[in-house]
């Protein structure tokens, strides 16, 4: 085990010491694909109501904000305002499509983000990381690609079967089988 | 011997049978890296809003945010089961020499690693200047990902750490950190270039040499006059006296003799200091200085050794010939001693003192090289040359003036050679010019 911990702090001296040189920032594709989803997010969210469609914009923001200053923290915050904001244009009595578009888009943008910042930080931007960028966008909207075609799916059947209640408690059902596997 | 060449059975062979037996892989450490904490409740909060104001979109939304907290807990991080197969297009190159590394990442086992990163273990000795050794990639099972970066190559023997690669999963949720070593190295090995005339002092053995002694006899200098014995050469007769006086006398010419030369290195940790981040450190300085010396009292005729002062040994002990001056190019080059950076370990000076003196030949004098960063560099050049072996210390500069720290610094290794000199120890000092021109400029103020 301290052998262990030898080398992890000789890779860190390391590390430190590639500083001087490697430009810690992340890669531009992952910054320019979560701005162009975000972008897209807001835009769904604004066709929803105006007023959310603002704060997805303000998230948009913030995640340009993070990817520059490299703080997860902050792509955390902007994640939430834009979740309020589509909470908020949901609530104003905004069309399903365009809600669920504005979720996929806002899930993509703050994942590419915060991937682009973990990515720049072990590896670097000059490094070649195209493909590592596209590989994770693409399982990203896969993933939410399958949840919003079940999720879709279950709502066009049950159309008028009280389904808000019925979806509801399928979900914490859903959620407490996910918990209960890990 | 790179790697790529280290095996080779037949030509066919593809790298994943290459590689089979190469790379070891350790895996370190396992970790959530926790991106997607919170993303159930963020989720379940949207269901709960929605299923309060009536609003399918909400709760929709919610559902789908719920996929997401599922995609996040599926899957774990795969292990990253990579051949790596380094080579370096010289593993005997020249100093400052480009090396170009060709790092080739083949995924051997059965799964995707839909998130890999590598970080290659450049050895710290040697500074990359082109690309990074760096790569982020997914591999699919049997697809290889490959790049390449370019060392300057310095003195010393180089070998590569392991390389260190990162998987996640997809969602990113977690991550494994494997170390993959691939056995790579190359060995820098600098020609030792003569430096010019280096003046030595006058303790010398009884070996026709050149330097010349205080002792009368055969030689091309004249000494003194003494009368005539019998025997003496005709040629060294004092002629023109004879025609003045009448008398005979004889010339004394001054004796040439060889000395017995340690070239000391200073490689404590101290003297890994250099006067901007990527400049050469004193020990740099140093060795090649040293190199330049042994060259040229070697071509002198004096018997010449090494010794380092460090935590590591090193001792070649003083001799002349082939063999010996490729035995010293070979260990002011590669021995672990003079390594390019910090030896571990720590240091005890009156051990090393005592054993140090135990090897010294009684007529050996000693050239010490060191920056003089510390008061135990000026007192060991004392407690040396006390015992009777006569110590020229040749210093090179790392001192920085921008910081009034290093304008400290600099100000007290002036004091150290000042107190040096007072005390009738030689000091060269080499900064900016070359180490030649500076001892050149230096014998002009020594007397013999």
């Amino acid at each position: 085990m301290s052998r262990r911990e030898a080398i992890d702090d000789g890779a860190e001296s390391r590390g430190a010491a590639d500083d001087r040189e490697r430009d810690a920032h992340p890669p531009t594709l992952a910054v320019v694909g979560s701005l162009v989803a975000s972008a897209v997010a807001a835009l769904s969210a604004f066709l929803a109501a105006p007023l959310g469609g603002a704060l997805v914009g303000l998230a948009t923001v913030g995640f340009l904000a993070g990817s520059l200053r490299r703080s997860p923290r902050i792509l955390s915050l902007a994640a939430g305002v834009g979740v309020i904001g589509i909470g908020l244009a949901g609530y104003l009595r905004g069309a399903v499509e365009p809600l669920l578009a504005a979720g996929v888009a806002l899930a993509l943008a703050w994942d590419l983000a915060d991937h682009g910042i973990s990515v720049g930080e072990q590896v670097g931007r000059e490094t070649r990381t195209r493909r590592n960028v596209a590989v994770h966008a693409g399982t990203n909207l896969l993933a939410g690609g399958l949840s919003v075609a079940v999720v879709y799916g279950v709502y066009l059947a049950a159309a008028g079967n009280q389904p808000v209640a019925a979806l509801a408690l399928l979900l914490f059902g859903a959620v407490a089988l996910a918990s209960a596997l890990r | 011997m790179s790697a790529g060449t280290a095996d080779g059975d037949s030509p066919d062979d593809d790298a994943a049978n290459r590689g089979g037996d190469q790379t070891e892989r350790t895996p370190l450490r396992r970790s959530e890296t926790g991106r997607w904490d919170g993303i159930a409740g963020v989720a379940l909060a949207l269901v709960g809003v929605g299923v309060v104001a009536r609003q399918p979109g909400l709760v929709l939304t919610g559902a789908v945010g719920v996929g997401y907290a599922v995609y996040a807990r599926i899957g774990e991080a795969p292990e990253a089961t990579i051949e790596v197969e380094r080579t370096v297009s010289d593993d005997t190159p020249a100093p400052d020499d480009d090396v170009v590394v060709t790092v080739r990442a083949h995924n051997v086992g059965d799964a995707a690693l839909p998130d890999l990163r590598l970080v290659d273990g450049v050895p710290p000795g040697l500074e990359v200047v082109d690309g990074p050794a760096r790569i982020a990639t997914a591999l699919r099972p049997g697809a290889t990902a490959a790049f390449e970066y370019t060392v300057r190559a310095s003195r010393g023997e180089h070998e590569w750490e392991p390389m260190r690669g990162i998987t996640r999963d997809a969602a990113g949720s977690q991550e494994r950190t494997t170390e993959l070593a691939t056995p790579t190295r190359i060995v820098c090995t600098p020609e030792l270039s003569a430096g010019g005339d280096l003046p030595l002092r006058g303790l010398t053995t009884i070996y026709h040499g050149r330097v010349p002694t205080d002792v009368g006899g055969a030689g091309v200098e004249f000494h003194a006059t003494r009368e005539y014995r019998r025997g003496d050469p005709v040629k060294r007769i004092d002629w023109n006296r004879r025609a003045r006086t009448g008398e005979l006398a004889t010339l004394e010419l001054r004796e040439e003799r060889a000395a017995t030369v340690v070239l000391l290195i200073d490689a404590r940790e101290s003297a890994y200091a250099a006067a901007e981040p990527d400049a050469d450190t004193a020990v740099e300085a140093s060795v090649q200085a040293a190199g330049q010396a042994f060259t040229a009292l070697l071509d002198g005729g004096d018997r010449v050794g090494i010794a380092t002062l460090g935590p590591r040994d090193c001792w070649l002990s003083p001799g002349a010939g082939t063999t010996h001056a490729a035995r010293g190019r070979e260990t002011l080059a590669t021995d672990p001693a003079l390594a390019p950076t910090p030896s571990e370990g720590r240091f005890y000076q009156s051990l090393w003192l005592r054993r140090f003196r135990r090897r010294l030949p009684a007529d050996a004098q000693v050239l010490f090289f060191t920056p003089l960063l510390d008061d135990s560099a000026a007192s060991l050049a004392h407690r040396i040359d006390a015992h009777g072996h006569l110590v020229t210390v040749l210093s090179p500069d790392v001192t920085a003036g921008d910081t009034p720290g290093t304008r400290l610094v600099a100000f007290e290794r002036r004091e150290r050679l000042r107190e040096l000199r007072a005390a009738g120890i030689r000091a060269v000092e080499w900064g900016d010019r070359s180490f030649p021109v500076a001892v050149a400029r230096a014998t002009g103020r020594w007397s013999r």
